[in-house]
């Protein structure tokens, strides 16, 4: 049998495989005959694991075991605004693991980002094969361009875990633009559009021939499809307060309720111009009795909602073209991708923004795992008919002395690339240094993503300068990074693999992959049997939205009538006891693009194990103990915190966060000096004012004070102003060893700014952007 | 489909051997006086004969020696297809040596925008005063004009990128 390798898009809400071979490229439904799965993992009682839209049916009766949106937080430090925000909003428990990373915590057990993925990719990899009839081991998947390497490694490792091998990390839009632009003999530039549930992209291509070559890429990670139901909730919850003085976001059910109504109007909305958003039963009021959410939306309103959130993807695209140096007039194609891009909203917006109408012949929610497949095939069989040259979509910086990040490759540079940079000792007799490498756009190395650090030793004792060691960054095609750190002298060289600072170790990685978590997992290779609608929760409230939602999940192909019934009973339920968008009646000429809503896609049968009794009552009438009215966006302020920021981190966060401020674990006093003095921020410039015009990049550097030690010269003057600690300083390649970095003078940076204002093409080497406001405070 | 053509076993041997030898020129076979589409054309031949993707079956030495020679070509490629940058490796490479036939990119970088600091404005008093006229015309919505001055202070320079590329911003405007 030939060797099949899949394509996987491992997306934010949803998930997609698909396979190419000799008849050609095809999405492999799952067994409901769906072609995009739920990236949504429920946990029951006794152990049993769902994957998939039945997991997402569950969200709503029973939050606190249900994962959704997960990768949102994968390869994300414990601290960051991602994690923070994902903590006030979802249900289930995010608490602190190793080395500041992340662990979801459901019915007691800790799992880690990378683990929750796995069972995705699993649960894709049975979806393949239960298609293709054979086993697939290897796959092509797919990651955010604007992911950087905590992330990319971080979805490698799920991968591992789920036991595929991965040909290849492919960013999205590049993907997409081989799905689009694979075997056509185009030659033309396009512009990749796409904003998924979590992320948002934007890269320019120049399609010729066989080469599919990125010119720039830019992104935002903190954008989506999530952040527009995330406004909506908002706005629904803000009603709902005024009107019945209770506070939904306290309540996970109401929460829940209210994700997927917001989820169900936004999808409306991408049909009609009006939809009805009605919950039954909310939330109970302090009289015992059930309160209801009731509510007309125009597209109008929603516009002004979000419409903050679709200029920022413009702001993306701006940077985009002027890194390729490019103006939109010199693009022949726009392609949508990602499920919100079906928003008619979007789709004039972008339509403006580029001055032509997008692609209307790509599917917005397959063509990232057809591309993926593409390649995939081409890799596994040899066959290069397609030759894709992309580009590192971050800088890639090291630290050096004074709180700085010096860049080493330039972001939107081709890959793979490898960069040698010559550093010098900065102490008299140090025996060490310590190198951290960093990926992001600003000088400060405090405002990037630390991707790592290891200590390089061994090198003779010498005079500060004396001392030259190179160091070696790459990034390989999967834009992974790897750091050799190489004494000149006497050629050793450095233990080389960046320890990931939040991420898994190689022993982590072996352990789970001895316990193997995803053998629990219920395969959804055959629909069950049907439960009987009276067992499932709420379905006694079900009577309300039931026949609209059964009008369209009706209306949507099922794959069998055993299964069409299936849809009819558990949307029912579901719909019932969450929420339904109601449409106008004037419904019937559905775009054959645009798929149904999901709350009424036939939502496959319970798994038999999981049956979600328990959540039963809490969904309509909730426990005391489960639903206790906290302060507003605390819902899952029970964590534990563990670990330890620094505490000149957390003053310097609550300057900005003040109401966070709780929520920041505390340095004990001494724990600076006995990291040798080794201050963290203390002796930054003012970095409120430039991370806020960053985006708000996560504060990474230096929390790893648990592996921190203290070493080598710099560090042996405890509570001297030492510089950093990193022990570091770039020495002018060949030149004089004392010249310190290649240093824009501010007044430079200021001059080249303002330049970029007269024209923006002289500003495409501007390191630093100063006119980015991402609000990210919502 | 165009038949991919991946360089042979023996060739990617040889080359990643001389690899630190070889300038970006050499390395991507244009003339040193190559027009950029030309640039862009051999960076893409040049990925297609040294992928490692495309030697995955010649085994892990033919792959890892595809690879090294996949990252000079991109370096290759990422100084040759910025002008500022190209002329800063022109002038090394006149220097000699082989320790010259490499360009870090953060060099090019550094020395490029300062360069483009010196450009801005004009080195020669004509060049000045010209390009101060044009920006005036800017002001003013006179792109015609604007065109013609900056089109004249590059006669007096014609080495000022800076005024290259504001002259081919303005044709594209017109457009």
């Amino acid at each position: 049998m030939a060797e099949l390798a899949i394509g996987i898009d491992l997306g934010t809400s949803n998930s997609c495989v698909a396979i190419a071979r000799a008849g050609g490229v095809e999405v492999l439904p799952n067994a409901y005959g769906e072609s995009i799965t739920a990236s949504v993992v429920a946990f029951a009682e006794g152990g049993a694991i769902t994957v998939g839209n039945a997991a997402r049916a569950n969200v709503i009766h029973d939050p606190h075991n249900t994962v959704s949106s997960s990768k949102r937080l994968i390869g994300r430090y414990f601290f960051s605004e991602e994690v923070k925000k994902a903590r006030a909003i979802c249900a289930y428990e995010i608490v602190e693991g190793p080395n500041h990373g992340v662990r979801i915590q459901v019915r007691g057990q800790q799992y880690s980002l990378p683990e929750i993925s796995a069972l995705i990719l699993r649960e894709m990899k049975q979806v393949a094969e239960a298609k293709l009839g054979q086993p697939v081991t290897k796959a092509v998947i797919t990651v955010p361009a604007y992911f950087n390497d905590n992330q990319r490694q971080a979805t490698k490792d799920a991968a591992r875990i789920a036991g595929l091998e991965v040909l290849r990390m492919l960013n999205e839009p590049t993907a997409a633009a081989l799905a689009y632009g694979f075997g056509k003999g185009l030659t033309q530039r396009v512009a990749i559009y796409d904003l998924g549930g979590g992320t948002f992209d934007i890269s320019v291509l120049e399609i010729g021939k066989d080469v599919f070559e990125v010119l720039s890429t830019c992104g935002d990670t903190f954008l989506g499809g999530d952040d527009f139901d995330d406004r909506l909730i908002d706005q629904l919850a803000d009603e709902f307060v005024a009107k019945q003085g209770i506070n939904l976001r306290s309540d996970p059910y109401a929460l829940e309720k209210l994700k997927v109504a917001a989820e169900s109007a936004k999808r409306g909305l991408s049909l009609d111009d009006e939809v009805e958003i009605r919950i039954p039963d909310v939330v109970v009021g302090p009289d015992g009795k059930g309160r209801s959410l009731e509510r007309r939306l125009t597209i109008q309103e929603y516009s002004s909602l979000v419409m903050d959130l679709i200029m920022r993807t413009f702001k993306v695209c701006d940077e985009a073209l002027q890194q390729a140096n490019l103006t939109t007039r010199d693009l022949a194609g726009v392609i949508l991708v990602g499920g919100p891009t079906r928003l008619p909203l979007i789709r004039h917006a972008v339509r403006d923004y580029f001055q032509q109408e997008p692609k209307s012949d790509v599917n917005p929610d397959e063509v990232v795992a057809l591309g993926a497949a593409i390649h995939a095939s081409s890799l596994v069989q040899n066959s290069q008919d397609a030759y894709l040259l992309d580009v590192t979509s971050l800088s890639l910086r090291v630290g050096v002395a004074g709180g700085l990040a010096e860049t080493v490759i330039d972001r939107n540079t081709p890959v793979p690339i490898e960069q040698t940079r010559l550093f010098t000792t900065f102490q008299d007799n140090q025996e060490s240094v310590k190198i951290r490498v960093y990926q992001g756009e600003s000088r400060q190395a405090a405002e990037n993503e630390l991707l790592g650090q290891f200590e390089f030793a061994g090198f003779r004792k010498a005079r500060r300068g004396d001392v030259k060691i190179a160091v070696t960054f790459e990034i390989d095609s999967d834009g992974i990074v790897q750091v050799t750190a190489r004494d000149p002298e006497s050629g050793q060289t450095a233990s080389t693999r960046i320890t990931l600072s939040s991420g898994l170790s190689e022993e982590d990685l072996q352990k789970i992959l001895a316990k193997n978590p995803v053998d629990n997992v219920v395969t959804a290779t055959t629909p069950t049997p049907v439960q009987p609608a009276s067992s499932r929760p709420g379905a006694a409230a079900a009577a309300v939205a039931a026949a609209a939602a059964a009008r369209s999940s009706s209306a949507s192909a099922a794959p069998s009538v055993a299964a069409a019934a299936t849809a009819t009973v558990s949307t029912a339920a579901t719909a019932a006891a969450a929420s339904s968008v109601v449409q106008p009646p004037r419904v019937a000429p559905t775009p054959p693009v645009a798929a149904p809503a999901r709350v009424a896609r036939p939502a496959p049968p319970p798994a038999p194990a999981p049956a979600p009794v328990a959540a039963a009552a809490p969904a309509i009438a909730p426990a005391e103990d489960e639903i206790e009215v906290l302060d507003e966006g605390d819902a899952t302020l029970d964590l534990e915190i563990g670990g330890e920021l620094p505490s000149d981190l957390s003053a310097d966060l609550s300057s900005e966060l003040p109401e966070e401020l709780p929520d920041l674990p505390m340095l004990e006093p001494g724990d600076a000096e006995a990291a040798g003095g080794e201050a963290v921020l203390d002796d930054g410039p003012p970095l409120e004012l430039d991370r806020e015009e960053l985006g708000g990049a996560p504060t990474a550097e230096g929390l790893d004070r648990s592996e921190l030690e203290i070493t080598g010269g710099y560090t042996a003057i405890p509570g001297a102003p030492a510089p950093r600690g990193d022990g570091l300083e770039v020495d002018d390649l060949g030149g004089a060893a004392d010249e310190p970095v290649p240093l824009e003078s501010a007044d430079e940076l200021f001059d080249r700014h303002r330049s970029a204002d007269l024209s923006p093409h002289a500003a495409s080497d501007v390191a630093v952007d100063l006119d980015v406001d991402v609000d990210l405070e919502r | 489909m165009a038949a991919a053509d991946p360089g042979s076993l023996d060739e990617i041997r040889a080359l990643a051997r001389i690899i630190d030898e070889l300038d970006y020129y050499a390395l991507l076979g244009v003339e040193r006086k190559a027009q950029s589409h030309a640039v862009r054309l051999a960076y893409h031949a040049a990925s297609r004969r040294f992928h490692p993707d495309a030697h995955r079956q010649f085994g892990e030495e033919a792959r890892a020696a595809a690879e090294r020679i996949s990252k000079r070509v991109a370096e290759a490629y990422s100084v040759l297809r910025d002008p500022r940058r190209r002329i800063l490796y022109d002038e090394r490479l006149e220097k000699g040596g082989d320790a010259n036939v490499r360009m870090p990119l953060v060099e090019a970088n550094a020395e490029a925008g300062r360069r483009a600091a010196e450009d801005r404005g004009g080195k020669t008093p004509n060049g000045k005063r010209y390009f101060a006229l044009a920006q005036a015309d800017l002001a003013r919505g006179d792109l015609v004009s604007a065109t013609r001055n900056v089109f004249t202070a590059l006669t007096f320079e014609p080495d000022n990128a800076f005024f290259k590329e504001r002259l081919s911003e303005l044709k594209a405007t017109k457009k």
